[in-house]
């Protein structure tokens, strides 16, 4: 019998910290010194939030570099950075101002420019909590999905990969190891984040556990 | 009619969201919060408080209410104190300064505060925090209006009042000082089962355009909003002549009818003016309680615009996404906060730029359309009370826990 999957969910609520930066400099100087809290908040957090539609941004700082300072070109450096690769948010800072720095021995002359719009740090409280659903089998697990809220979808499927340092996600980990079923975790596991909206993130599972049921 | 409970908010937000509140509620049970403000009518706090409170009530979370008792003095001071905190230049001597506090320390013999949470809405009621220095509960300030430019006089005098809270709550980044305490963004929220929000029939619609003699057989580009210069009608007129050069449409401008209020009377003087008796511009004085009529204005129309060139948080942006409208609004305020430029509507910088977006959106149904369900999107995952009420609910939980950045619930 397989082990029982308890959904949870997180919730967070914003904090203003009072700091902002005005250029690339100040960026950095935030990504440098900012609690790790605010590094989650703008890229994890944000992740959900750039994907209650299809925006091509999925974080604040590549949201905010694009659209307020026009560096398309570092936008897009940012924007490919892959959560899943770093899953410490210390790695994924490094990374962040690796990748910035990088930028500034390329094109200095950017980093004196003034964003049309300050850029304001966030922190958050983040509150974790169990939700009353629970699956047992691939039937009970499709049933919950498609009605759980999104951020339960979103712990699950992306933000876990930070809290357990893994490279995989709470979904595909239960129905390998505990449905014994490798080839519908491994599709769940390839699903490109970068593609969907939450609500199609959702879809798109469902789909893909209706597809391995047609075939059984 | 009777008020919307939280069972009602499942088909508009989704049975995940209500029952997420639920279960976070759960983990409060027995708590209490008290909101204190200066109003019980008119006005964006006291809308939402009307809501808020009872949905908190039915969490499971006792909430109560209290206004303050203010005379006709106490009210020219504070609203005094609300122009000079966001900007505007003024002179308070000993004697008004004496008598804000007055007026406090009166209220705060006539009120209770034994709850677990003591929300003060605005500066009307800051000081009373002056008589609770030594507490068992939590105090928070709860500040609606745009602080980021305050009188400096009067700022030096309230803000030691603030950092006497255990934390304060704004609405934007935008709008928050530098404090030694804790600080939450909260933006503020629409109801989308109250008149102005609701589902309407398209009879209905029709009728309320007809009664007001706006014909439907052309495009119509709307803003309601206050005929004062921030909300730039003027330029809205002019934005909606340069478009109609390339598209045949219709302006309707739907305002406040504050007629007792001067500026309003010459704003309106200009605005006529500006329109000059043009038959596809139609300027309406409006009563805003008259809210189911204004959601039929904001529902018939093709564009919604918001041109403000100062605003404060703009929850008309929200109302008018969450209506699918296509959007038209002015990157000022909280606007951009609504709009993201090109997915969830067009923000501009001028008038020429209102006028191109005006045209580009008539010319483009289906990308308008895109906009306007984008919009609905954007304003159900943020700007909807219910995630007001979970914003409480997690400020409760958050306060218990000063400390953590994360917290466990099991």
């Amino acid at each position: 019998m397989a082990d029982v999957f308890q959904f949870l969910s997180s919730a967070s609520l914003e904090k203003l910290t009072g700091r902002k930066a005005e250029n690339l400099d100040g960026l950095l100087d935030l990504i440098k010194t900012c609690p790790d809290t605010s590094i989650f908040y703008h890229t994890f957090s944000a992740y959900m939030k750039m994907r209650e539609i299809r925006l091509p941004y999925n974080n604040d700082f590549t949201y905010w570099i694009s659209s307020s300072l026009n560096e398309k070109a570092l936008a897009e450096k940012i924007m490919a950075i892959d959560l899943s690769e770093y899953n410490t948010l210390t790695s994924l800072r490094m990374r962040l101002i690796e990748i910035i720095e990088e930028y500034r021995r390329r094109e200095s002359r950017t980093f004196r420019k003034r964003a049309d719009d300050p850029f304001y740090l966030y922190d958050i409280i983040r509150v974790v909590y169990l939700t009353d659903k629970f699956a047992y089998d691939l039937q009970s697990f499709r049933e919950v999905l498609a009605t759980i809220s999104i951020y339960s979808i979103y712990l699950h499927f992306i933000e876990c990969r930070l809290e357990k340092d893994l490279h995989i996600d709470d979904f595909s980990t239960w129905i390998e190891h505990s449905l014994h079923l490798p080839d519908l975790a491994r599709k769940i596991k390839k699903i490109d984040l970068t593609a969907y909206t939450m609500e199609g993130l959702r879809t798109r599972i469902i789909q893909l556990i209706d597809e391995h049921a047609r075939q059984r | 009619m009777k008020e919307p409970t939280l069972f009602d908010y499942r088909d508009v937000v989704g049975p995940g969201i209500i029952e997420e509140l639920t279960i976070l509620a759960s983990y409060l049970a027995g708590r209490s919060i008290k909101m204190v403000s200066s109003t019980k009518v008119g006005g964006g706090v006291a809308e939402i408080l009307h809501r808020i409170v009872p949905l908190l009530n039915e969490l499971g979370i006792e909430t109560t209410w209290d206004v303050i008792k203010r005379d006709e003095a106490f009210f020219t001071i504070t609203k005094r104190f609300h122009n000079a905190l966001q900007g505007y230049k003024d002179h308070f001597n000993k004697a008004l300064l004496d008598a804000y506090m007055a007026y406090n320390e009166k209220n705060n013999a006539e009120l209770d505060f034994d709850e677990d949470l003591i929300v003060i809405h605005d500066p009307q009621p800051l000081a009373l925090i002056n008589w609770h220095q030594k507490r068992n509960n939590k105090w928070v300030w709860r500040c609606h209006i745009d602080l980021s430019h305050p009188h400096s006089h009067l700022w030096r005098f309230l803000k030691p009042f603030v950092e006497k809270y255990d934390a304060a709550i704004f609405s934007s980044p935008l709008f928050s000082p530098e404090l030694t305490i804790p600080q939450y963004r909260f933006h503020p929220t629409i109801d989308p089962l109250a008149d102005k929000n609701k589902e309407l029939d398209a009879a209905y619609i029709d009728s309320v355009l007809m009664h007001y003699g706006i014909p439907r057989d052309k495009p119509i580009v709307t803003q309601i909003s206050r005929y004062d210069p921030w909300k730039d009608p003027v330029g809205v007129i002019q934005a909606f002549k340069m478009a109609r050069k390339y598209v045949d449409c219709r302006l309707l401008l739907v305002g406040d009818k504050a007629t007792d209020d001067p500026e309003t009377e010459s704003m309106l003087k200009l605005v006529r003016a500006e329109a000059r008796d043009d038959p596809d511009i139609h300027i309406l004085l409006f009563n805003p309680s008259k809210a189911t009529e204004i959601n039929a204005f904001q529902r018939a129309s093709n564009i919604v615009m918001q041109k403000s060139l100062r605003e404060g948080f703009a929850l008309t942006v929200s109302e008018a996404l969450w209506k699918r409208r296509p959007m038209i609004g002015s990157a000022a305020g909280g606007i951009p906060a609504q709009i993201i430029d090109g997915y969830t509507g067009l923000l501009v910088h001028s008038t020429e730029g209102a006028g191109l977006g005006i045209r580009w959106l008539i010319n483009q149904p289906d990308f308008a359309q895109q906009l306007g369900e984008n919009g609905h999107q954007r304003v159900k995952a943020n700007f909807l009370i219910t995630k007001h009420l979970k914003r409480y609910l997690l400020l409760l939980l958050s306060l218990d826990n000063q400390r953590k950045h994360t917290i466990f619930l099991s």
